[in-house]
């Protein structure tokens, strides 16, 4: 066999093309020569794959953090729009917001209400404006919240579930207003409408209009705003309800099996939309099953798209992964514990090759963090990625029989949920009847009961408890957010040019009317973004969305 | 000694916008799993909450916040069960229930607050205790 014909001949040959002369060999401490990836022969005898090559189980990239570090994108957001400002302006002073390519990159939360899509004037919702997020329900708070960015050079990840479509509307609409040109504008939308397993409740729509939204938005972006990545399936949403790291894997790739599915039935290219999917994984439980199922799910989702869908470009077969840590596993008993399991978690998702990364602070299950735990977080990953070498080497596990044989298995198994969920009539159908809300629920129970009987350890929680007085500083949000923002929507209300809001969200229903009945594609998105420019509110068009696509329950 | 008390029945409930819903759905497990009667929902307004409970004659009401309404939502609820003559229907809290959450809550008669790492026996055996003492079996 000829070298170039080898796994590793063409990995050398592309690491010359793409990265020139430049060397990634390290030294380490004691100055021994350090290669930037290790290869050898797999557990059958074959030459084992190299990172950046097919199925992508060693990575997306033939070099990976020595040539591009991951982003650190600590979440970020609460009360008004201005006062998370001030919040970011420290972060970036902290060295935070560090996106690709010397963008800055804000990781926005948003408050529980904006996040469901409504305005915080609606009566359902008082006692959580502000709270745990940001409030924004119009384009002109993102005047606010970005004034004075260049937002060709900033990345924007906007986090939240049932009011994702009409909050990408507000944004777009603050961007063109600006007269930033879409082509120019990169960020990420999560769009958690694809989730049911119990990040979206009852406010999202019903599960064929959430697919329906998904194909629209994703539609829209490939073709008006190419950079934008309009779909984050969140494998750590689904472990935070409660699924176990295979059911978590399997449901995320059977999301993407049923987005494809209602692409291909709308007829949209798979590969015009997939490369800007991307996956939100959760670290911090069992160190190399997460290393090991991360591995997997790159490998499941190349082979789905590939041979399932027949996508053929590179971007379509590449699982690009967000990290974070795990929420549900930080304690309210001896919070300083939380430090630690961040750090193992954020380690674990660096030696499986993530490419995004956001740290929890410790004091998240006390409530909202302190300025103090945040910068912490920071810090860790800082730590990770310039202290502890961790980075001199891509899928530095690559070989071992342990994680080779986890990931294998992981696999196998990931495959066989897919083939159940496919003989009960596909993902949707799943949802509808509610066996995946069954199957979550009863994996979350039953690990909940192995921390009853002690059979599963939480330190501090079940084992090598104390009884400590609670003085630790809790951040509390400004009580006067949820008046001032009422305030805010009231006379914004009152000063915009009604009749042409009004005729905007009309338009916005026909649309939604010809998207819901599939004779077009594209257009609710596009008319989200004219009535955001028209002054209308995320609520204002949330319902609309509601109306026409159906609410989940 | 023979206990005649009929087993509880139980409304947990949380916001319609709180998407966090493992915790609420392992108590609900818990709790039926120890012969209660659970009814669990979403609530839009807090008032709602009363009207559930009432309906279905539950004999304890469990709140969970996960991200934020802990307080407010908690007295519109007490003010709402006044209003309706069932002050007395024992209510108790549970989730991201922060320091400075817990003397309003107190203040507004919750009878238990219960946070992350709660054990699900002492709050199984603190809805039997409510439900038996408002229903007179205790």
């Amino acid at each position: 066999m000829a070298v170039e014909d080898s796994a590793y001949g063409r990995w050398q040959q592309t690491v010359a093309a793409r990265y020139k002369d430049r060397s990634f060999v390290a030294r380490n401490r004691s100055g021994v020569e350090v290669e930037p990836v290790y290869s050898g022969l797999d557990r059958m005898g074959n030459e084992a794959e190299m990172p950046g090559q097919y199925p992508y189980t060693r990575g997306i990239y033939p070099i990976h953090y020595q040539y591009q570090p991951w982003m650190d994108l600590q979440i970020i957001g609460f009360g008004l729009p201005s006062q998370t400002r001030k919040r970011m302006d420290l972060l970036l002073e902290q060295g935070g917001s560090k996106g690709y390519f010397d963008r800055e990159a804000y990781n926005f939360i948003f408050d529980m209400p904006t996040s469901m899509g409504y305005d915080p004037d609606h009566p359902g919702v008082r006692g959580s404006i502000g709270d745990c997020g940001i409030s924004v329900c119009k384009a002109s708070d993102y005047e606010v919240l970005l004034d004075g960015k260049d937002l060709s050079k900033t990345t924007v990840s906007l986090v939240l579930n049932a009011g994702s479509p009409a909050m990408l509307g507000l944004y777009l609409a603050a961007a063109k207003r600006r007269g930033f040109a879409f082509d120019k504008l990169g960020g990420n939308l999560t769009n958690y409408i694809w989730d049911f397993f119990g990040h979206s409740g009852g406010t999202n729509f019903s599960p064929r209009g959430s697919y329906r939204l998904i194909a629209d938005i994703a539609s829209y972006c490939a073709q008006h705003v190419p950079l934008w990545n309009p779909l984050t399936i969140s494998e750590h949403n689904i472990c935070e309800a409660g699924a176990d790291n295979v059911q978590a894997v399997a449901y995320s790739i059977a999301a993407i099996i049923a987005v494809n599915e209602e692409c291909v039935k709308l007829g949209i290219d798979p590969d015009s939309v997939v490369p800007r999917f991307g996956f939100h994984v959760r670290y911090g439980e069992n160190f190399f099953e997460e290393v090991a199922k991360t591995r997997a799910l790159r490998r499941v989702y190349a082979k789905v798209n590939r041979e399932r869908f027949g996508c053929k470009k590179s971007g379509s077969l590449q699982a690009r992964i967000h990290a974070q840590t795990a929420g549900s596993l930080l304690t309210v008993q001896q919070p300083l514990n939380n430090l630690v399991r961040n750090a193992y978690g954020a380690l674990a998702a660096v030696l499986s090759g993530a490419n995004g990364m956001t740290i929890n602070a410790y004091d998240e299950a006390l409530g909202l963090p302190t300025e103090e735990a945040v910068t912490l977080s920071l810090r860790t990953s800082q730590i990770i990625a310039e202290e502890t070498g961790a980075v001199q080497v891509s899928d530095p596990f690559g070989g071992s029989y342990y994680v080779e044989s986890l990931t294998d298995e992981i696999e196998r198994r990931v495959f066989e949920i897919i083939a159940d969920i496919d003989d009960r009539g596909g993902l949707i159908a799943c949802i509808e009847s509610g066996w995946i809300k069954q199957q979550v629920s009863a994996a979350a129970y039953k690990w909940r009961q192995e921390i009853e009987s002690g059979e599963r350890t939480m330190v501090g929680v079940n084992k090598y408890t104390t009884d400590e007085p609670e003085q630790y500083a809790v951040f509390k949000p400004d009580p006067e957010a949820a008046r001032l923002a009422i305030e805010d929507i009231e006379r914004h209300r009152r000063d915009r040019d009604a009749a042409r809001c009004s005729a905007a969200l009309e338009k916005l229903r026909e649309a939604a009317v010809e998207v819901s009945e599939g004779r077009t594609i594209g257009s609710v998105m596009e008319n989200l973004v004219a009535a955001a420019e028209a002054d209308a509110t995320l609520g204002e068009m949330q319902a609309i969305l509601h109306d026409i696509f159906g609410r989940n329950k | 000694m023979q206990d005649n008390a009929p087993n509880p029945r139980v409304l947990l409930t949380k916001s319609f916008i709180d998407s966090h819903d493992r915790a609420i759905a392992t108590i609900a497990l818990a709790l039926r799993d120890a012969a209660m009667e659970v009814v669990l929902i979403d609530y839009e307004q807090p008032e709602d909450v009363v009207t559930v409970a009432l309906q279905e004659d539950v004999d304890i009401i469990g709140l969970s916040f996960m991200s934020g309404g802990q307080v407010e939502t908690t007295q519109k609820i007490v003010a709402e069960l006044k209003r309706r003559g069932v002050d007395d229907l024992p209510l108790v809290v549970g989730g991201v229930i922060r320091p400075f959450d817990v003397p309003p809550l107190e203040e507004a008669g919750v009878r238990e607050i219960f946070r992350g790492g709660a054990p699900l026996a002492d709050v199984v055996a603190t809805f039997q205790r409510l439900a038996k003492a408002y229903r007179g079996y205790a």
